[in-house]
């Protein structure tokens, strides 16, 4: 896994970052009783030749973004650019931008070639140029044997390289993703996330994508945007929004997170006491008075009650196969869940009911307010 | 186990039939028994008040087309007929083409309209269907005569110095005509564009397709359907239209419908009527044939 963004290592190395979608104080109302905020006025800048996900919760507006920068909807107020250009005078047919739909809108009266051949026909390029373009992209998705399909006659999977082809073919500068992998079946979905991942490598071509399924943001993307009530509430990479959530909702809604309440004992901030009174030195945003404590399942072991930061009694132990489950009561009262990787030298040393502590570098615990 | 499946099999064959009778018995007795009655009128000899006598005659076959001179018995094409045919037929034509060229914008305006909304507009579209189609047609005449709304308003306002001669012409028997049969145009091509699916048009946007092209490319060829069915429901009534042709034309511009009205009426002679029903029936017929073909075609050439 890659530790760093890769334009944050190219800034790094002194390249130029050129930014392909620019937004400044971005804002879509629907009118109605009462009138319905999607977008409460976004900044967003999204580098060239950049995965870039949009994630959040259905209904937290990042389709709606998605729709604005497509063209089919006007924002409110607020400004959107296309490398320094205004979008917004631009109908959709005039902007070099391709959207793969979520029920991929193929049109069901022409082939799996005209559907994928459709953008440059529109374009007006010559007969001879589109079957080139036709002939690479179909392989390109390794739909070449399907070329004279009709669009029904091919499987969810397939219908989905299409859709991915016909958007590509006419070498958009931004691709625009509505949770296209949602429809698929999990095998599918996993092999899919890694072609869209090696397609959009190979075509260097912006990726702006949007899903509500976090795991599938965090193992495609360059950077993510976690989205909840017409607001980005962070943008990092994965590993950044994954161990340094900067709230609540990005710690609740990326993986699953334990929260324990606490508070600031020393001045800076750096020392957190836990319910059980025990205190560690934390390295994250220093806040005074109560806070939550967020603790990865993973980074969490069992220990004995003697040992732990905290302690509590052993509750369900839950087998998944690769891992397993430990839910464990506190004494405080709080739930706690951890998690322990399966494997050949792995024992499991406690029982249900037995009085346990739980163990965590205090590296990996993220402060966040309340 | 076969022979219980069997059983069941036949029980409901049994029961698709039951149900059907009501229908069958309607079309043979009101439908297949007056065209066969039609059928055999047109062979037999004109009564001289009317009515037919019943002698093989195939002379009201013959005078569908042809005619014989008065006095010297010469034969030539009966061209009053062709004329009332050819009149008929573009008529119809324009009719379908007009019903086409408005409806299908009312119809997508309704069908793009919020849910809730589009009961009301599908309402104003039914409205004029429950008033008799007599009164309907009275009301277009009321507003085109020469004493008329539109002329007495221009007259008035001294756009024009005497009225428009708009009634009893054919444009007046299209307008009657596109008037009373536009609903026709605007059900089936708004139950189709109920059904499709307005992603594709965004899709078409997308890729860099024009309102028009999309229109072309996108939305035509899947409302098909619809379009084909409306363009056969205005233009079948229209072809055998008689009240609006009647009303409207003013006696002067008949159409098929008239003239075989004509023949069972003041013409008394009912073979021809007869002969002339028949064919009106072998037109229409020819006529759907050719355009359920036609569009046919243009669906496998399109893929």
């Amino acid at each position: 896994m890659r530790l760093l963004p890769r334009r944050a290592s190219l800034s790094i190395g002194g390249w130029c970052v050129t930014t392909a979608i620019s937004a400044r104080n971005l804002r879509k109302t629907y009118p109605g009783q009462p009138p319905v905020h999607a977008l409460g006025g976004i900044d967003l800048d999204i580098l060239d030749n950049e995965f870039f996900t949009l994630l959040g919760p259905s209904g937290c507006g990042k389709t709606t973004i998605l729709r604005l920068i497509a063209g089919f909807e006007h924002p409110t107020s607020g400004t959107l650019e296309m490398f320094g250009t205004s979008l917004l005078d631009a109908p959709p047919h005039k902007r070099q931008i391709n959207t793969v739909f979520q029920n991929y809108a193929l049109f069901p009266h022409m082939t799996v070639a005209q559907n994928i051949g459709f953008g440059l026909e529109m374009l007006g390029r010559p007969r001879a140029e589109i079957n080139a373009a036709v002939e690479e992209m179909m392989a390109l998705v390794q739909m070449t044997q399907m070329a004279d399909r009709q669009t029904s006659q091919i499987s969810g999977g397939q219908q989905q390289r299409v859709a991915l082809a016909r958007a590509l073919a006419p070498k958009p500068k931004v691709l625009l993703l509505d949770e296209p992998l949602s429809a698929l079946d999990f095998k599918l979905r996993k092999a899919m996330q890694l072609e869209l991942k090696r397609l959009q490598t190979e075509t260097g071509i912006t990726f702006i994508f949007v899903t509500h399924d976090q795991e599938e943001a965090l193992t495609m993307s360059d950077r993510i945007a976690v989205m909840s009530d017409g607001a980005i509430r962070q943008i990092g990479g994965p590993r950044d929004i994954y161990d340094h959530p900067s709230d609540r909702f990005v710690a609740d809604f990326i993986g699953d997170t334990n929260f324990l309440s606490a508070e600031t004992v020393s001045a800076d901030g750096t020392t957190i006491r836990l319910s059980s009174g025990k205190e560690i030195t934390v390295s994250g945003a220093p806040v005074q008075g109560k806070v939550s404590l967020a603790v990865r399942p993973e980074y969490a072991r069992l220990t004995t009650e003697e040992a732990g930061l905290l302690s509590g009694t052993l509750g369900e132990v839950v087998y998944f196969g690769t891992d397993t489950h430990f839910h464990v009561a506190l004494d405080d009262g709080t739930a706690f869940v951890l998690r322990q990787q399966n494997g050949p030298d792995v024992t499991v040393a406690f029982a249900t009911g037995d009085r346990v502590g739980v163990h965590f570098p205090p590296a990996t615990a993220q402060v966040l307010r309340d | 186990m076969s022979d219980l499946s069997q059983v069941l099999e036949r029980k409901a064959t049994r029961r698709r039939w039951l149900l059907l009778t009501p229908a069958l018995v309607i079309l043979v007795f009101a439908a297949s028994g007056p065209l066969l009655i039609t059928l055999v009128y047109s062979f037999l000899t004109p009564g001289d008040y009317g009515g037919v006598v019943w002698t093989f005659s195939g002379e009201a076959w013959f005078n569908v087309v042809f005619q014989r001179d008065i006095f010297d018995e010469t034969l030539g094409w009966s061209d009053a007929h062709l004329s009332i045919f050819w009149r008929s037929i573009k008529l119809s034509l324009m009719t379908t083409l007009a019903c086409l060229i408005f409806g299908f914008p009312t119809a997508y305006f309704i069908a793009t309209r919020p849910k809730k909304q589009r009961d009301f507009w599908m309402l104003l579209i039914i409205i004029p269907f429950w008033t008799n189609l007599l009164i309907r047609t009275f009301a277009v005449l009321e507003l085109i005569r020469n004493e008329g709304t539109i002329n007495t308003i221009l007259l008035g306002i001294g756009v024009i110095d005497e009225p428009i001669q708009m009634l009893f012409t054919e444009f007046s028997i299209i307008l009657g005509m596109f008037y009373v049969y536009l609903p026709l145009m605007v059900l089936p091509v708004y139950a189709s564009l109920e059904r499709l699916d307005f992603n594709l048009v965004e899709a078409g946007y997308d890729l860099y397709a024009t309102r028009l092209r999309v229109l072309r490319r996108v939305i035509l060829p899947l409302v098909k359907p619809g379009v084909i069915a409306g363009s056969i429901l205005v233009f079948v009534p229209s072809l055998g239209a008689y009240v609006t042709p009647r009303v409207m034309g003013g006696g002067n511009q008949l159409m098929i419908g008239n003239l075989i009205e004509l023949q069972f009426g003041q013409g008394r002679n009912w073979p021809l009527g007869a002969a002339l029903s028949i064919t009106l029936l072998a037109i229409v017929m020819v006529a759907l044939l050719a355009y359920v073909r036609a569009a046919g075609n243009e669906e496998v050439r399109h893929g």
